[in-house]
């Protein structure tokens, strides 16, 4: 399969603070990629660095996907959930590469957000703000926008935390029918079994370091580095400290 | 009461170029002040009304009480404060708030230090709290104008504001600067504080901003609403004010902004969502029994 997505070398600080040092890698089309390492290990900076947020001290990141067409789901805070803004209006904000800040949206693309959020199970809830929703519908609706945009790249940041195990199943589904249409996704994640259920490949990042492995491969190593990475419960994640 | 309400409007020419100007003021200015709260800047527009002050001085004291002079002087103080708040905060990595808070203090001493150098008070009030009388029509062209280019730029830009204010990371996964979206809003504030402050009056032209905005979060939770209403409470509040500032010979700054202030208060105490009356009514009503709930 064609690589999508290659780093270089990539090495990576926020402030003074290294964060990601040499880090390697290629990500095909269709693929499903996790991020695993503890709290801190640099996650998140690597998200940021592959998004083109945080630019790298050494290294680089080739990506042959157009920045129209890369989605990223950071952690659920980042959102401000007081906008008055409905489920709908949000999905509909997915149009923006096609749209732009001018162009109306036609019949058609409210009938491919009706279809997007049918997918999602969202249309109870389709004109409700987003204030009001469960942090499970708020996720699904998010996961929505990315469906509307189009992505050939999705970076997901702990999209399961606080999120309840019914919308994990539909996140899921959705998840694994995108990367069979050809998305490459990465994701950051906490849980073995979620792991074992998404993921083709694992990058575990610790101490500033990458290493390549396989979901299976990860769970026959029960290393302390591997525990402190991932919960084994099903359907929960540990608490969450602060983005690295 | 139709007399009242119509009088002055027939019968002199100055409160009818006031009303216009209030009105194509209350149809801007409010949305904007919509998108402040929404950004959690609404003190960052108070902040600014000030910071206008030294560069409307300027104005007046070398062009007299004109009001292209003070406005132009204003808008380039105000762009300045903006400007200068928005480099140190990018520069030092303090909040953009915090400086702007910092500029518009030390602008608003050298703006109330040079009116006192060369004017007299009469005149620091009129440039303080806004004078009706003044509003010759020059200056309703003036504020027209600025209405009109807000109402443009501001239906242009809108749909990226919205993205921006919501989630400024996917604007930025999507290759949009937000800082130059921010940096355009930022001067749409300014230019609209700058054309208020005939009527208005600097301190006080942030208040048509404001308080209609912050009264519209009370009976609103839809983008459209918020603005529809906030409009309809700035028109309301520009009328109003300017009819009772005539009737009780009252100033017209204080008039427009304490009307919309009552607005606000009614809005906070019987509001549909989030008011003291909505939150006293969700409380006593009963707990359904759990099959009730279906």
């Amino acid at each position: 399969m064609a690589s999508i997505l290659t780093l270089e070398s990539l090495t990576l600080a926020q402030g003074n603070r290294l964060v990601l040092e040499n880090i390697d890698g290629q990500f095909e089309t269709g693929s499903i990629t996790a991020l695993v390492g503890p709290n801190g290990a640099g996650k998140s900076t690597l998200v940021q660095g592959i998004m083109g947020v945080l630019r790298p001290i050494r290294g680089r990141v080739r990506c042959e996907v157009p920045n129209a067409r890369r989605a990223w789901l950071p952690q659920q805070l980042a959102l401000d959930l007081t906008f008055p803004m409905s489920v709908e209006e949000l999905v509909m904000t997915g149009c923006w590469p096609t749209h732009g800040s001018f162009k109306r949206y036609g019949p058609a693309e409210y009938r491919r957000g009706q279809a997007v959020m049918q997918r999602l199970g969202l249309q109870a809830f389709e004109h409700r703000p987003l204030g009001e929703l469960s942090g499970g519908q708020r996720q699904r609706a998010l996961l929505g926008r990315t469906l509307m945009q189009e992505a050939q790249l999705l970076l997901l940041d702990e999209p399961f935390a606080n999120v309840d195990a019914a919308t994990v199943e539909i996140l899921i589904d959705a998840l694994r029918d995108m990367a069979a249409d050809g998305v490459s996704i990465i994701i950051v994640l906490h849980d073995h079994d979620q792991l074992r259920r998404l993921a083709d490949r694992v990058l575990l990042l610790d101490r500033g370091h990458g290493t390549w492995t396989t979901p299976a491969a990860l769970e026959n190593r029960p290393t302390a580095q591997v525990s402190a990475s991932l919960a084994h419960a099903s359907g929960s994640t540990p608490p969450t400290g602060n983005p690295a | 009461m139709i007399d009242w309400l119509f009088s002055p409007l027939v019968d002199f020419g100055f409160m009818r170029r006031a009303l216009v100007a209030g009105l194509a003021l209350s149809l801007v200015a409010p949305p904007l002040g919509v998108f402040l709260t929404l950004r959690g800047m609404s003190l960052v527009g108070d902040a600014m009304a000030h910071a206008v002050l030294p560069g409307v001085a300027v104005g007046f004291l070398l062009a007299g009480f004109s009001l292209p002079a003070m406005s132009f002087g204003g808008l380039i103080a105000g762009l300045l404060v903006a400007g200068l708040a928005g480099s140190v905060s990018r520069l030092t990595g303090h909040r953009e708030d915090s400086a702007i808070a910092s500029f518009y203090l030390i602008s608003l001493a050298a703006g109330v230090m040079l009116i006192s150098l060369r004017g007299s008070s009469v005149d620091l009030t009129h440039v303080l709290f806004g004078s009706i009388l003044a509003v010759d029509s020059t200056a309703l062209w003036l504020i027209v104008g600025v209405s009109s280019i807000t109402l443009i730029v501001l239906a242009a830009i809108f749909r990226i504001l919205v993205v921006e204010c919501l989630d400024p990371l996917f604007l930025r996964g999507q290759g949009v600067r937000g800082g130059a979206v921010h940096g355009l809003f930022l001067g749409l504030m300014v230019l609209n504080l700058t054309a208020g402050f005939q009527t208005l009056g600097t301190l006080m032209a942030v208040g048509l901003m404001m308080l209609p905005a912050t009264a519209a979060r009370f009976w609103s939770k839809r983008l459209e609403g918020l603005m529809g209403l906030a409009i309809a409470i700035g028109m309301f509040s520009s009328t109003g004010g300017l009819l009772l500032s005539y009737h009780l010979g009252l100033p017209s700054g204080p008039c427009i902004i304490l009307l919309a202030g009552v607005v606000y208060l009614l809005s906070a105490l019987f509001g549909r969502y989030h008011s003291v009356f909505a939150r006293w009514r969700r409380r006593v009503q009963p707990i359904l029994p759990p099959d009730a709930h279906g």
